[in-house]
């Protein structure tokens, strides 16, 4: 028997590990990788620091040159190629040199595909002009820094403001241009829950870039020369010399649907756990898979480059046929995101997804610093933590604040992953000392608070159910001292000091509903205690307290 | 004109912004304050205090995680 040929369309991520990874199993394999692009194996979520000259030059984008693959795995790149069709009968891939038109035939014994998944370009007039760009390629990327040297662009509106879009609408606002960013869904970050969300949104207005949200695109217009001049974005026209279109991925599935590949209820290919598809020897991995949710066992599509390396590897260690055998049990979506200095993270279910499918959902806002408040450099985050109420069990989490936020949500991704309760995630022994963390850490002091909520020791108001309460009658008193109130304060709260409430609790009708309020939480749940030892019964605090409102304040 | 330090460093709220009512008080019209601080949530407290009482912000740093704030009373 002569060696084996595996085909491996697709050469950025997914496609790239599993080449690699087959190679170092089975040095017997005969790899062939063919790509669409002139680049292979680049860094595809580095793409916006590039905009932003963070990352100044190419090439340092570029993971390994096709030659690298040869030189070191024996793997044959093929770039500037695309399959055209796949011929499951035969085992045989065609495909077409996109500078020649040549067509050429690729015998396989084992086929993965890993092309990936193309941006969405909105049915939007004038989507076709020019310097209206999406940024997926090294190639596209390269053309946006050509264009931002060569022209002197001033206004730019980025379409989405999904994780990607964000980023980018940020290294452009870095270089100088005024930058808006034009969001469909009620906030930016539609994955994220409201309450966190708005606060990223807040936090970008304050350093100057303008977010519409719940804003649908009606038109790009023509400057004159066949280039964008302004867009038509709800009932505004927004000068714009540069338009980024990031309004999500579509996964590129045509090719194995022709071939008779199943796809799944995501519109992503349907694979198991070990990467294959429903045809003999066919696997499929990177943004054009699905996944299966570790918490809900449902089919999910994330198209994410931490997924994609993960499935990559896995394909390559099952179709290498060595007798081992890998497979992935399943994700959560965890995703990471940076905005200026305001870092912000997500794993598992948001609450909105945890009640669409019927949990008991119990939720926290906690605001607490990364490490030791009197250690320089301790910064505020603020931790929303997700338990299902009958089985106590964390389903997911967000945090947002300038301090450190990938540890914390890694903390709850392990947690989420082993199946923890609430009550394991208290306990955890982690790492402390003052220049890393508080002697608690942010995770266990929000597990805490979530055990007293669930142990019905307070009741908590949200931020966004707040104005709501208001409207109806409930009064917000704010318990930190005068001077504090006298810097900042929600508009229409009454002020009365923690230490003076006692002397003042006349001043409040027992038969309202009162919410308490402070800047992190803590005072207005003593103020609680107070009160309910007092007898008063309608006594609930508000979450997160004043830094995590994110409203306007006064 | 004097110049009034206030290490406010290592203390959570309200401390840090009690401490500059308090100086505030005791100082003249054109003394500067400097007042440093570890709460980060102190720099945008101190902005809008500037503004609500009318002082002057001249500075505000962060060097190596501490906040350093300058502002001429009026």
């Amino acid at each position: 028997m002569g060696s084996e040929k595996v085909v491996i369309i697709g050469g950025v991520a997914a496609g790239t590990k599993a080449a690699a990874k087959a190679a170092r199993e089975n040095q017997d394999l005969e790899i062939v990788v063919l790509t669409m692009d002139r680049h292979v194996s680049y860094a595809g979520c580095g793409l916006p620091y590039y905009i932003g000259d963070v990352i100044r030059e190419e090439k340092e984008l570029l993971v390994k040159r096709p030659k690298d693959f040869r030189a070191d795995f024996g793997i044959e790149v093929i770039i500037d190629t695309e399959a055209i069709k796949i011929l499951p009968a035969d085992k045989t891939v065609l495909a077409k040199d996109l500078n020649t038109g040549e067509k050429r035939s690729f015998a396989y014994d084992k086929l993965v595909l890993a092309t990936g998944a193309s941006p969405f370009i909105p049915p939007v007039e004038g989507a076709k002009l020019g310097n209206i760009i999406t940024v997926r390629t090294v190639r596209e990327a390269t053309a946006v820094k050509k264009l931002l040297s060569e022209r002197d662009i001033k206004d730019a509106v980025v379409v989405g403001g999904g994780m990607n879009g964000l980023e980018i609408a940020e290294n452009l606002f870095l270089k100088g241009i005024k930058t808006t960013v034009v969001e469909l869904a009620p906030h930016i970050l539609p994955a994220h829950d409201a309450d966190i969300a708005l606060n990223v949104q807040k936090y970008l207005a304050e350093k100057g870039i303008r977010v519409l949200a719940g804003t649908a695109v009606k038109s790009f217009i023509d400057d004159g020369n066949g280039d964008v001049g302004a867009v038509a974005a709800g009932e505004e026209l927004l000068k714009a010399d540069l338009v980024v279109l990031s309004v999500g991925v579509r996964p590129n599935v045509n090719l194995a649907r022709e071939c008779g590949i199943l796809l799944g209820s995501t519109g992503a290919i349907a694979v198991n756990e070990k990467m294959e598809t429903n045809l003999n020897g066919i696997y499929a991995v990177g943004d054009r898979a699905e996944n299966i949710n570790l918490i809900t066992d449902r089919h999910v599509w994330y198209p994410m480059g931490s997924t994609a390396n993960k499935a990559g590897r896995i394909a390559g260690i099952n179709l290498a046929a060595t007798g081992a055998e890998d497979t992935m049990q399943g994700v959560l979506g965890t995703s990471v995101l940076k905005l200026f200095d305001l870092n912000i993270a997500k794993t598992g279910l948001s609450e909105r997804d945890a009640r669409a499918l019927g949990y008991k959902v119990e939720t926290v806002l906690v605001p607490a610093p990364d490490r030791a408040h009197y250690y320089p450099g301790s910064r505020e985050i603020v931790t929303k933590l997700i338990v299902d109420r009958e089985s106590r069990k964390v389903l997911g989490g967000q945090i947002f604040g300038e301090g450190v936020v990938d540890k914390p949500i890694d903390i709850l991704v392990t947690a989420i992953s082993f199946g923890a309760t609430v009550d394991q995630l208290a306990r955890l022994d982690l790492a402390y000392a003052p220049p890393f963390s508080t002697a608690l850490g942010t995770t266990i002091v929000a597990a805490n608070v979530m055990m007293n909520k669930l142990a019905g020791k307070f009741t908590g108001v949200g931020p966004l159910a707040l104005k709501e309460k208001m409207a109806a009658g409930a009064l917000l008193v704010d318990v930190r001292i005068d001077k504090e109130y006298f810097v900042r304060s929600i508009p229409g709260s009454i002020n009365i000091p923690l230490r003076r409430l006692l002397e003042r609790v006349d001043e409040l009708d027992r038969e309202k509903e009162i919410i308490l309020n402070c800047k992190v939480g803590l005072r207005s749940y003593l103020a609680l205690l107070k009160l309910k030892g007092l007898g008063f019964e309608k006594v609930s605090i508000l979450e997160g307290g004043l830094v995590a409102y994110p409203f306007e304040t006064e | 004109m004097a110049e009034i330090l206030i290490n406010a460093r290592g203390m959570q709220c309200p401390g840090p912004i009690v401490q500059l009512f308090k100086e505030a008080q005791n100082c003249a019209s054109g003394d500067i304050l400097c007042i440093e601080v570890t709460d980060h949530g102190f720099k945008k407290d101190i902005a809008a205090w500037c503004r609500k009482t009318k002082n002057e912000l001249i500075s505000l740093e962060d060097e190596g995680g501490v906040i350093k704030a300058r502002i001429k009373k009026n």
